[in-house]
């Protein structure tokens, strides 16, 4: 897609302010933020979708949108963040037109190569390990399928799920371009630190 | 004031609000009712479904989208812009919190903007970006409503329509009886659930409706 080096993803966490971790997140070297708040009316999402492309223009990052594509365009952010429960990737490409980035959420093989199909840009895969981000019924996937799948599709994997600082470089190296977090960053004592560690961590992939 | 790039064909006056319970594996009502629409008699649908996902709501808009609707007949979606977008519908409808009419026109001219106003800064906003009508309610006592409080009246109906020059549709305990009440606060139309769910009088209603707001 657009990173020719593993990118951090930093998503927006619903209990805080999205303006100000995207900011933090920023400037811990975060190449992409997704503003995800299923809870917040339009124009609220819209107010921080255009505050937050403001900050991603600024530091070169890209501004994607979960599930909105409305808010998306009203907001001219780089793309939408689809989930298995929202618009199907092709309606979205049709709304959005050939330059807006698509990602799509995916927690298969199956639903990898489908995205594909659809036409997205890149997959969020996940999640990779236990996360208490958001409750799973599922189990975690793990970094054989992670690799499994990044063989099986030519696109980018973001990779999701429990990713810290800790595990990231082994998420790169099992085939990710890179790594989406939420509670990571958000739930950090310094945001901002911890996002520059993360992005160190998957720089120095491959050398477990 | 923006400009309205909509051609303006006048509205119908009855206003059709999906009930909140269509489900995502047997969305019937919705397409019941739409398929016995009366073939003379137009009206506005809006969809308003908080309770499905974008995938299910956007699979209900083009089920609702593939059914042959009376002429002048206007699809709305509540809230969802880019879903009325993705399913061809004819506009959209905006809670009060929702983005302006303004904002969303700018990537989507051609659709219409409907705005519920409770307040008069709602109003002032909905004024700004011209939106093509107003719904304003619960105007009369209605039991999924009675937990908000009491009804807004006739008098604040009246208030409303006398302050603005846009289309106004009341909304809520409304009858075919007491429709021309509204009409006579200088409401242009009148809307309703569950008037409309009875689908085996659907096009009695339809008639009965017509035959008060024409007089």
């Amino acid at each position: 897609m657009m990173f020719s080096k593993p990118f951090l993803c930093v998503i927006t966490d619903e209990a805080l302010c999205p303006v100000t971790l995207a900011e933090e997140a920023l400037k811990g070297g975060a190449a992409m933020i997704q503003l995800r708040h299923k809870a917040a009316s339009g124009s609220q999402l819209f107010i921080w979708a255009v505050e937050i492309r403001k900050r991603c223009q600024q530091y070169h990052a890209l501004c994607m949108i979960n599930d909105r594509v409305d808010i998306a365009l009203a907001s001219k952010a780089d793309g939408v963040h689809l989930g298995q429960q929202d618009m199907p990737a092709r309606a979205a490409r049709k709304l959005l037109g050939e330059l807006g980035i698509i990602g799509v959420t995916a927690s298969s093989p199956e639903e990898a190569l489908q995205a594909q199909q659809d036409g997205a840009n890149y997959i969020g895969f996940g999640h990779i390990y236990p996360t208490r981000s958001k409750l799973k019924d599922s189990s975690p996937l793990g970094l054989d399928i992670l690799q499994k799948t990044a063989t099986l599709v030519s696109l980018p994997i973001l990779a999701i799920g429990g990713i810290n600082h800790e595990n990231a470089a082994s998420v790169i190296a099992h085939g990710a371009s890179g790594i989406a977090v939420i509670s990571a960053v958000s739930r950090a004592h310094d945001p901002s630190m911890a996002a520059g560690e993360l992005v160190r961590a998957i720089h120095n992939n491959g050398t477990l | 004031m923006a400009h309205n790039q909509r051609n303006r064909t006048p509205l119908p006056r009855l206003y059709l609000v999906s009930s909140g319970e269509e489900n995502a594996c047997n969305g019937t009502l919705l397409l019941n009712q739409l398929s016995l629409l009366p073939r003379s008699l137009p009206c506005m649908v809006q969809i308003r479904e908080k309770q499905l996902n974008a995938k299910e709501l956007l699979g209900l808009a083009l089920q609702a989208r593939a059914i042959e609707l009376p002429e002048g007949t206007l699809l709305l979606m509540n809230e969802r812009a880019d879903i009325a977008l993705a399913a061809g519908f004819d506009g959209v409808h905006l809670p009060e919190n929702d983005c302006s009419a303004n904002t969303l026109r700018a990537f989507a001219p051609e659709l219409v903007y409907g705005c519920s106003v409770h307040s008069a800064a709602a109003l002032c906003i909905a004024e700004e970006s011209a939106a093509d009508y107003l719904l304003f309610g619960p105007v009369f006592d209605t039991p999924s409503k009675r937990k908000y409080g009491a009804p807004q009246g006739l008098k604040k109906l009246g208030e409303l329509c006398r302050a603005t020059s846009l289309p106004v549709f009341a909304l809520g305990g409304i009858t075919p009886q007491n429709a021309a009440r509204c009409i006579a606060e200088g409401a242009y139309g009148v809307a309703g659930l569950s008037i409309f769910q009875d689908t085996a009088k659907l096009a009695e209603t339809f008639e009965q409706f017509y035959l008060h707001l024409n007089q």
